[in-house]
């Protein structure tokens, strides 16, 4: 294995334009997550036919990177604007932006860099070492497992965020219901559409969160008028000391694990693992009330599962050739045009492509803390313009952006609708994160239920009978009561006077 | 079948070259612009990829790019709704395939409205069973299926598509029925693989690195003729099944596109389609056995045919009634 990366090493040494292709495509995207509607699947795609004219590794190596940068970049818009660049960095935004609105910007930006290089790192690194037997694991996976890991996130919904259980509740199942519209995954067949075609497109995700983030944030903001501006002016991003590395490291470990594990399974990527692990770091914690109040765990732990699951998600793709993400699904393409058959074969007859890719991965998560450092600085300079000018800007660049996702004008309407219902959400103290949870994991809990029962003929006990499926279930119904019971306690703690430490931005979140 | 095609579209070509040749100045600085190729399916699928594919000597050709426009979700309607609002004047066209033809079927386009120009790709697919499966052969699959019918479970991507269809003729003609579960396409590999379903429908191009590896063994072939890689696999037809169908990949303009300039297309496509770098991208997605390029009449002829095969399955399925 070592004369394997030492050979990579080699060629990538005897051929320095490849570090000139790993450090573009960092900025690339960089560049690509931040802004709305771009996202890193686009991002690559643009890129493949740049591609022919490179050998395959160096076209290998340029959309790795480019991978890397955008399952970043998306928290950088995410922080300063509440506005998530990409899907993955949703999740980002829950905390992320009320610290920013705290005066602390440079701080969370600093937060999400760390993260992200660590549990891009740590993916990095489980790629490199246990590819063959984690990609085996992953076909241990089948919909029974992935219905148990959507309820484990689902689950979490009730012990997110301080308001009343009640409405968290509601948020989620309004986020379960409205996933629902659009064609129905198994038959096919049109569902809650009202018989309008506008609707089989369904409510998207990305114009869904577009929405309910950014539009939201904006109305919010001109609606409180121009007197009470939130400065966030201190921005130059502050990498996280050693003491508050070790305070969080706790949450960086377990996020990285569960990032890289759920980016090896395909089908589902970066998006789906930030949730989980945000749901996973609120019922560990001891303060789970303050997640969504701008808490640095509830940055950290979405920000290293995603980049983990960039890691993770290369692991199918190299060692089985299937791809665990949409990213790395285009990325086969890519591979294929250089006449390079993805496979479980691959790592032996082109090992010098499998090493560089590890070697590359490995500089572009470290150029990340170089790049992304001065990226999110000039991104910042934005914020030194009036909010009236920033405002509108940013609700013309989401409605670009989220056309030019599937330029499909539906999506439009979407992001409007949810724009205001995210407005409304705040307004009334529903839980934005209960809802998205509901709006991301539903669809999966719904298609693998459905085809893990046609695949057992109805038998639901398949799904408690398996050992992983089975695992995942119980705890998750343990810790739903577990939580119920604490939200209870707690209240009746509250009634008896001994409320604790709170602050005056809880209605925020 | 093929032999008489190929005739009659070098039949067409020798026309087209006629009409060309005596026609005006008017079709001949088409294409002056961009091109634009409107598809339903994401940046980097497989569409996106033939049509860049082909948009490289598109570009040699004519000095003009052929760019595709990616319109997703809703199943292909809005893709369908945003190049019938496309004004007819040969640089809007439509990325085709039998999705467009299951819409027509399901009412939810009409394909009258589109004038078919070429069909470039046609692919073939298999049955797969992971290696550690009982189920050996072809006969072993027919056996087990036919004893208890519907039991095994065969993975396939998308619903009341292509794959559907697919299962469901295969289902009529052999009497061995097999129970459709929709999959993403990396899900439905995944879980063949790890045991969770009994077998799979993919294209060869695809499926070939694991069919190489030995980890997926393909079982049955829907394609009139077997593939020179998979000398032992036996074809559908050959076992008495007449299941041949096979997903395609084709383009077509309004149908009150003006006549000259989609036959000026349909040369210029079908020259594109014999270059080489299409031809080497064409061989790496294993798309080159039985890939034949249709000219407009025929391409026509062909869809009209996979009407009637698609309503009639999807028919049986409960899909239309």
């Amino acid at each position: 294995m070592l004369d394997s990366y030492l050979s990579a090493l080699g060629y990538m040494a005897s051929n320095p334009f490849t570090f000139l292709l790993i450090i573009f495509s960092v900025v690339w995207g960089i560049a690509f997550g931040s802004i709305p509607g771009l996202t890193g699947i686009v991002g690559v795609a643009l890129l493949i036919p740049f591609t022919f004219a490179f050998d395959p590794i160096e076209g290998l190596l340029l959309l790795g990177g480019v991978y890397v940068g955008s399952t970043f970049g998306g928290s950088i818009s995410a922080i300063l604007f509440n506005t998530p660049g990409s899907p993955e960095a949703a999740c980002t935004a829950l905390d992320g932006y009320p610290m920013a609105r705290q005066g602390q910007a440079g701080k969370a930006l600093g937060i999400a860099l760390a993260a992200s290089a660590i549990g891009g790192i740590f993916g990095t690194v489980v790629l490199m070492v246990a590819a063959p037997p984690l990609a085996r694991l992953a076909l241990e996976f089948g919909p029974p497992e992935y219905f148990a890991l959507a309820v484990l996130g689902i689950t979490a919904i009730a012990s997110i965020g301080h308001g009343s259980v009640l409405k968290a509740l509601m948020a989620g199942l309004l986020g379960l219901g409205v996933a629902t519209i659009g064609i129905d995954p198994l038959t096919g067949m049109p569902r809650f559409t009202f018989g309008s075609m506008m609707l089989l497109t369904g409510v998207g995700f990305v114009p869904a969160i577009i929405g309910i983030f950014a539009l939201a944030e904006v109305l919010q903001r001109f609606g409180e008028g121009p007197q009470k501006g939130y400065v966030i002016d201190d921005v130059s991003t502050e990498l996280p000391t050693i003491s508050e590395f070790i305070q969080t490291r706790v949450t960086l470990l377990r996020s990285s694990v569960i990032g890289t594990v759920i980016g090896a399974l395909p089908g589902v990527g970066a998006t789906t693992a930030a949730f989980i692990s945000y749901s996973e770091a609120s019922r560990w914690s001891k303060h789970p009330e303050k997640f969504g109040t701008g808490v640095p765990e509830g940055i950290a732990a979405p920000e290293s599962a995603n980049n983990a699951a960039v890691g993770g998600s290369m692991i199918p793709l190299l060692a089985l050739g299937i791809p665990g993400s949409a990213t790395t699904a285009v990325m086969i393409g890519g591979l294929t045009i250089h006449g390079i058959i993805p496979g479980p074969q691959l790592m032996q007859t082109n090992s010098d492509l499998v090493y560089s890719v590890f070697i590359g991965m490995m500089l572009a998560n470290l150029l990340m803390l170089i790049v992304g450092v001065r990226m999110a600085r000039y991104f910042a300079l934005v914020l030194k313009a009036p909010y009236a000018l920033v405002g509108p800007a940013i609700v013309v660049l989401c409605m670009t952006g989220v056309y030019a996702l599937q330029n499909n004008v539906v999506d439009l309407a979407v992001m409007l609708v949810f724009g205001v219902v995210g407005f409304a959400m705040r307004r009334f103290g529903f839980p934005v994160a209960s809802f998205i949870i509901g709006l991301v994991l539903g669809p999966i809990a719904e298609l693998s239920l459905r085809q893990g029962l046609m695949l057992s003929d109805y038998d639901v006990t398949a799904f408690v009978t398996r050992p992983i499926a089975g695992t995942l279930l119980l705890f998750s119904a343990v810790s739903l009561i577990y939580g119920l019971a604490g939200q209870f306690l707690r209240t009746r703690r509250k009634l008896n006077g001994d409320t604790g430490p709170e602050t005056s931005e809880e209605a925020k979140a | 079948m093929f032999p008489i095609q190929s005739m009659r579209a070098a039949m067409m070509m020798a026309a087209v070259g006629s009409v060309l040749a005596a026609m005006p100045a008017r079709a001949d600085d088409y294409p002056s612009r961009t091109v634009e190729a409107i598809h339903q399916f994401g940046p980097g699928g497989g569409t996106d990829r033939f049509i860049r594919a082909i948009g490289e000597p598109f570009q040699e050709i004519t000095g003009q790019a052929l760019v595709p426009i990616s319109v997703q979700g809703g199943g292909g309607v809005p893709a369908a709704v945003t190049f019938m609002q496309r004004p007819s004047d040969g640089y809007s066209m439509m990325a085709v395939g039998p999705e467009q033809v299951i819409n027509h079927v399901l009412g939810r386009m009409n394909i009258d409205e589109l004038r078919p120009i070429a069909r470039i790709q046609y692919d073939q697919g298999l049955f797969l069973v992971s290696k550690d499966s009982p189920i050996k052969s072809v006969d072993d699959l027919i056996k087990t299926a036919r004893e208890n019918p519907g039991s095994l479970k065969v993975a396939v991507t998308g619903t009341a598509g292509f794959d559907d269809t697919l299962v469901g003729l295969w289902n009529i003609k052999s009497g061995a029925e097999l129970t459709t579960v929709p999959f993403s396409a990396s899900e439905m590999v995944s879980n063949t693989l790890g045991g969770h379903v009994d077998l799979m429908y993919e294209e060869y191009g695809p499926a070939r690195g694991l069919i190489e590896s030995g980890d997926l063994r393909p079982l049955v072939l829907f394609s009139e003729f077997r593939l020179p890689v998979l000398g032992d696999v036996p074809t559908a037809t050959e076992l008495g099944f007449d299941v041949s169908l096979g997903r395609w990949r084709g383009f077509a303009m309004h149908a009150s596109d003006d006549e000259a300039n989609a036959n000026t297309m349909f040369s210029i496509l079908d020259r594109a389609a014999v270059s080489e770098s299409y031809k080497t991208i064409e061989t790496q997605s294993g798309l080159q056995f039985r890939s034949k390029v249709l000219g407009p009449t025929q391409f026509k002829e062909f869809m009209e045919h996979e009407v009637e095969i698609y309503t009639d399955v999807l028919k049986q399925l409960g899909y239309v009634e």
